[in-house]
């Protein structure tokens, strides 16, 4: 069988393509090669493609299929090709991290995350493209990427978002079913909503890190960047688990259960009043209709402010603070130079200045955010802002330009500072597609207390069964 | 005569042959942005200390992190 460029199935959901392949409908060596294929070809017109793997994927696939013939079923992801971020290892593969300097490197063992998708049954068809050290160091170009930068399917003009750049751009222009992604402070939210998909970010600790390139010991993250939330959940449970290899484990699995799920009536869901008046003013009316979806599922909606902390500076010592550590031989090799962006070099070259007693006051005043939003989510159970406050960059921009200031200015800081905030606490958060600004995707970011995944994830399916924002299809052509 | 590349380094940096460079205005300009970067990171820094310093903790606020034995 083979399948038209503009087939439903490079856009079909995890659930749905598994059912077709246990109907027989096609096979998997039908499926992974049509989309490693389309990778192949468009992943490109993107930057979106790090490494290839269809050889590795067909051996794969075929294994998958006698299985399927002798009916020993491994649940949904059985079959389903899928895309990693290059920041983690695949054994006897290249992994460059996206950065020059590890151009040459191939590691000897797969990371946690792609051995217990391989469980699965899953077919891993290719490394994706990312932000040089997913963005260490502080990046202000959409080129800062071995890469170069990634492109936004939606606009090619635009930039996808980082640092899971090109997993951003495969999921949104259907050349992988599901990708995963990394978030230290941001990478899986921000191409979440500048690509149109679906991404969550897991609690801190739940899914492994190991095997992964570390920037930010306690603040790495790895997680699911798919078409919807039911994918998010069926990918979450696979990757979630304990793992002694790494030190951040929080022990703990994770089962998506949408059938016992609370209900949403009975959800208190906090959100900023102001939220919507720091939007750039061609995003607002989304904005505003995506919030009213949210009341329209039922939820209580209450009034809420973030805690008052310096969430900026605290994130920008701390995860500088590790990343220098991280990177140290790198940078005082002088091979940092190597980099795209001299001015990431020259950030992290700096971050090797910053003081001991620095760092762990900015941890002491980490402890205060964890305090603060276990205070806050005694009160609700969910919040909701935007993902991000506009649409993507042009891929010209300067991404350390100084924040859009909206006149006039609203009255309260609202949730800006959401991202930096949930990541400082290591709460979940889930980004859903939420309406579009000048032909181009905006996102609403769900964020919840640790281990809540099956809350956002009960109320973005919800979203979504109300919005069709998630099944629209960028103009992908060859 | 075999240089290690230090040595060789070392010699075209203190000698005149620092022309196969470029231009001395040429090298100035390609270096000033990387200077400037680090400048701004090191403010950047300095900006972030004096919100961190102002914050008042109690002593008995331990880091967010936790030692496993």
């Amino acid at each position: 069988m083979t399948f038209g460029e503009n087939s439903d199935v490079f856009f079909a959901g995890i659930a749905d393509l598994n059912a077709r392949l246990k109907k027989r409908e096609f096979s998997t060596l039908e499926l992974v090669k049509a989309f490693a294929e389309r990778l192949e070809k468009l992943g490109p017109r993107y930057n979106a493609l790090a490494l290839p793997l269809t050889e590795v994927a067909v051996r794969r696939a075929k294994q998958v299929d006698d299985e399927l013939k002798r009916e020993r079923f491994r649940g949904p992801l059985q079959g389903i090709p899928f895309g990693a971020k290059d920041l983690l290892a695949f054994a006897g593969h290249p992994t460059t991290w996206g950065a020059r300097p590890y151009a040459g490197q191939v590691l000897d063992e797969t990371a946690t995350v792609l051995q217990k998708l391989d469980k699965t049954g899953s077919v891993l068809i290719g490394k994706l493209s990312m932000v040089e050290l997913a963005g260490g160091g502080g990046y202000r170009t959409a080129g800062a990427s071995l890469f170069g930068p990634g492109l936004n399917p939606w606009d090619r003009s635009f930039w996808s978002g980082g640092s899971s750049s090109g997993a951003g751009s495969a999921v949104a222009a259907g050349l992988v079913v599901f990708a995963l992604g990394s978030e230290t402070s941001g990478s899986i939210i921000t191409p979440s909503a500048y690509c149109g998909i679906t991404g969550l970010r897991p609690t801190y600790g739940l899914v492994s890190r190991h095997g992964a390139m570390p920037l930010s010991w306690t603040m790495d993250k790895i997680g699911p960047m798919c078409h919807s939330a039911e994918d998010c959940g069926i990918v979450l449970q696979a990757i979630a688990g304990s793992d002694s290899d790494d030190p951040g484990s929080a022990g703990k699995s994770f089962y998506y259960t949408p059938q016992y799920s609370r209900q949403l009536s009975d959800l208190k869901v906090g959100f900023a009043p102001s939220d919507v008046g720091w939007a750039e003013a061609g995003a607002r009316p989304a904005f505003e209709a995506a919030m009213q979806v949210v009341r329209q599922t039922g939820v209580q909606m209450v009034d809420v402010a973030l805690p008052d902390l310096p969430y900026g500076p605290l994130a920008d010592v701390i995860i500088g603070a590790e990343e220098a550590s991280v990177f140290e031989t790198l940078i005082t090799s002088g091979k940092v130079d190597d980099l795209a962006d001299p001015s990431q070099a020259a950030a992290l070259r700096a971050n090797l200045e910053i003081p001991a007693t620095e760092y762990l006051k900015a941890m002491r005043i980490r402890s205060i955010v964890k305090q603060k939003f276990r205070e806050l989510f005694a009160d609700v159970d969910v919040l909701v802002a935007p993902s991000r406050y506009g649409v993507a960059p042009k891929i010209t921009d300067p991404l350390d330009g100084p924040d859009f200031v909206p006149v006039p200015v609203p009255p309260s800081p609202g949730m800006r500072r959401l991202i930096q905030a949930g990541n400082l606490a290591g709460l979940p958060a889930l980004s859903l597609p939420c309406g579009f600004a000048e032909n181009l995707p905006l996102g609403l970011q769900l964020v919840g207390p640790a281990f809540s995944e099956n809350t956002l994830l009960a109320l973005g399916r919800e979203f979504q069964n109300r919005t069709g924002w998630h099944k629209r299809r960028p103009p992908v052509a060859a | 005569m075999k240089f290690t590349r230090r040595e060789l380094a070392g010699a075209i940096a203190g000698s005149a042959v620092i022309s196969l460079a470029g231009p001395p205005q040429v090298r100035a300009q390609s270096l000033a942005p990387a200077a400037d970067y680090l400048a701004a990171s090191r403010q950047s820094h300095r900006e972030n200390s004096e919100v961190l310093r102002k914050f008042d903790l109690p002593m008995s606020t331990e880091p967010a992190f936790t030692f496993k034995a």
